[in-house]
């Protein structure tokens, strides 16, 4: 950082370990994050098909405890970032954890909703149809969590990548439930509130799919350097192009006298 | 508690000398090797006693860590399990350093987590600073025991709930009949006398079920009364079928069956029998009326496989590890309809255990449940394959 050759050595190697010391306990503490997260599934997920929402407070306690952790894991990549200026390969490491970080967080909350819905639907039964799916959504949820935390701690971006493909079987499972409840509905198991929340519930159960496969493309950006999300913005970019090109020939129409070279190379398309 | 008195004395031992041989070596360090041989064997374990040491604490089925400093510097095979640090692991991991912040300015201390999993566990985590001889502590050295009290917080439950529900299950019926023969002996209108005997007949069959069911299942529990023969399975499910045929009919319920030939266990065939006609009257129970129950019979290796599968509401998660547990219940509103008495896989459990088999449970609610039971084809070859002897004396009283 500091080109002063006169600073013996001492100094600038204390800082960088205490600099290695603080990534790898950020690092540590996003996989921790991703550890209570992790729990909130199954925890969240009996509340629901259980009833006993004794357990229910205990979730959202943890989930204050996720949202703590998550404010002081930003903070500190921040804090890295802006005194210690990190480079190439650390600075996308820390990029993607404050990233995941937001990822993590938003899936916690979901599972606090997953518990709310279970109050709103206290004491309405639910077909074995019902519980069976929400119980394969929530076991699925569960494992792309983790899967992605796997490609993360692993730096494996072929296992990120596969994410997207992954989270085909909870998109499934997610029209099961749909199929379910109207069968239920319609057979007058279950009444509309009920449908509904369900509905809602499996939705949240998906987001949290669609959460990993994020934190699958943060990670592929992490390893790589590349966001898959550009294959995207390249398509849109493209596009616009497209549009760039129509619009000359709108306006020559008014300004042929202005640009005719201009137009008459576009003006075929 | 004795066997976690010891580990902690054995787990002291190796600490102190782990933690001891630490200082020890950095000191010798720094005196770069002027230090005598001599001295150097002197309060040092030899090669082979150290081995014995950690090879017998590599063996506890509890976990130990040593930290100096509050880095490990010595974890056991059982503490090693959650070395991976990411998912639950993390928690553990997190729980650990914790406690050993603490304890190493505040002394002894515990915690306990509780995780979901999968697989849900429960572990009781305690951190001990560590002493020399005379007591006092020895500078930043930590000692983590971790045991998992899942298995005993299981038994504990199923103690508590075996009380309850044997209670429940023999005084209802009786509670019912004395309400029955009290209102009996003042009713003089013979319509509803015939109502109240019919009742009254009712619940004395039910009652007798269960204490029938009772006594199958302590005598099949005890296990020395193992009738060993050679068996034909396909003869043995077909007195089963002939067992079920009736409560099937009732309920239109048809059950079809996929048998390979020639298929031999040595076993019991009374018990054999129970088990099989156990677990397909549980499968017609609970199956829609009209659906259709399907049983498998196939050698596998030195196995033979008998698998019963329906198509019914299946089992909640949560109840899967507990249904074989003597008068455990999924619902018991339902079961009163469904009038079995509890014990039915009890039995099926213990006919497997008593024959060195297994007996395992896939369910998935709205879908079905799949009950196989796996028993070997000769009983030499199960006590080979298991390391039990073959008439269950070792195992009887797993649960």
């Amino acid at each position: 950082m500091t080109d002063t050759p006169i600073v013996p050595e001492p100094e600038p190697t204390e800082h960088r370990v205490r600099y290695h010391r603080d990534l790898e306990e950020i690092k540590a503490d996003i996989v921790r994050l991703g550890a209570m997260c992790d729990e909130m599934i199954p925890q969240g997920t009996d509340v629901l098909l259980s009833g006993e929402l004794g357990m229910a407070q205990r979730l959202i306690d943890r989930d204050d405890d996720v949202d703590r952790l998550s404010i002081e894991i930003e903070e500190r990549c921040y804090n890295v970032m802006v005194r210690q200026s990190p480079i190439a390969g650390e600075l996308r490491q820390l990029i993607t954890i404050t990233k995941m970080v937001a990822e993590i967080e938003r899936s916690a909350d979901l599972m606090v909703n997953v518990t709310k819905a279970a109050r709103r639907m206290y004491g309405s039964p639910m077909t074995p149809q019902i519980r069976g799916v929400i119980a394969s959504m929530a076991k699925e949820a569960q494992r792309l969590l983790r899967l992605s935390i796997d490609a993360y701690v692993d730096e494996n971006d072929a296992l990120a990548g596969a994410l997207n493909d992954i989270d085909d079987q909870l998109d499934q499972l997610n029209r099961d439930m749909v199929e379910a409840i109207f069968e239920a509905q319609s057979e007058g198991h279950i009444d509309l509130a009920a449908a509904v929340q369900l509905a809602l519930i499996a939705r949240y159960y998906e987001r949290i799919g669609d959460h990993a496969v994020n934190i699958g493309n943060r990670v592929i950006y992490m390893v790589t350097g590349w966001l898959p999300e550009h294959n995207g913005a390249i398509r849109s970019r493209n596009r616009s192009a497209e549009h760039d090109e129509v619009e000359p020939i709108g306006a020559e129409a008014t300004t042929t006298e202005t640009s005719s070279d201009d137009g008459g190379e576009q003006s075929p398309s | 508690m004795t066997l976690v008195a010891l580990v902690v004395g054995l787990a002291l031992g190796v600490g102190l000398t782990v933690v001891f041989l630490g200082r020890r070596e950095r000191r010798e360090r720094a005196d770069d090797g002027s230090t005598s041989s001599k001295s150097r064997d002197r309060g040092r374990l030899n090669r082979t006693e150290e081995e014995r040491l950690v090879r017998s604490l590599n063996a506890v089925p509890i976990g130990i860590v040593v930290f100096e400093n509050e880095q490990a510097v010595f974890a056991n095979r059982f503490a090693r399990q959650f070395d991976s640090g990411r998912h639950t692991d993390a928690l553990v991991g997190q729980a650990i350093e914790e406690l050993v912040h603490r304890a190493t300015s505040q002394g002894a201390t515990e915690d306990e987590i509780d995780l979901y999993g999968p697989p849900p566990r429960h572990l009781s985590l305690r951190a001990l600073p560590l002493e020399q001889g005379d007591g006092t502590p020895l500078g930043e050295g930590i000692l983590v025991v971790i045991e998992d009290t899942s298995e005993r917080n299981l038994v504990e439950a199923l103690r508590r709930d075996f009380v309850a529900n044997v209670s429940h299950e023999l005084k209802t019926p009786v509670g019912a009949m004395g309400v029955l023969a009290e209102t009996l002996i003042d009713e003089h209108d013979p319509s509803v006398i015939e109502r109240l005997s019919q009742r009254l007949h009712h619940e004395a069959i039910r009652l007798g079920t269960t204490i029938d069911d009772l006594l199958t299942l302590s005598t099949i529990e005890a296990g020395d009364t193992l009738e060993l023969d050679r068996v034909d399975v396909a003869g043995v499910i077909e007195r089963s079928l002939d067992h079920v045929m009736a409560a099937a009919e009732l309920r239109q319920i048809e059950i079809s069956t996929e048998i390979d030939d020639g298929l031999i266990v040595e076993g019991d065939r009374r018990q054999l029998e129970s088990a099989i006609s156990n677990l397909l009257d549980n499968a017609i129970k609970y199956s829609d009326e009209g659906a259709e129950v399907e049983l498998v019979a196939t050698a596998v290796g030195h196995n033979v496989e008998v698998s019963v599968t329906d198509s019914g509401d299946g089992i909640p998660e949560r109840d899967l590890e507990r249904i074989f547990e003597r008068f455990y219940r999924v619902d018991q509103a339902r079961s009163r309809n469904t009038g079995g008495t509890g014990l039915g896989l009890s039995i099926v459990r213990h006919v497997a255990i008593n024959h060195g088999g297994t007996v395992t449970v896939r369910s998935r609610e709205g879908v079905g449940t799949s009950f196989t039971l796996r028993i070997a084809t000769s009983p030499s070859v199960a006590a080979e394959l298991t390391g039990k002897r073959p008439n269950g004396e070792e195992v009887a009283n797993v649960r």
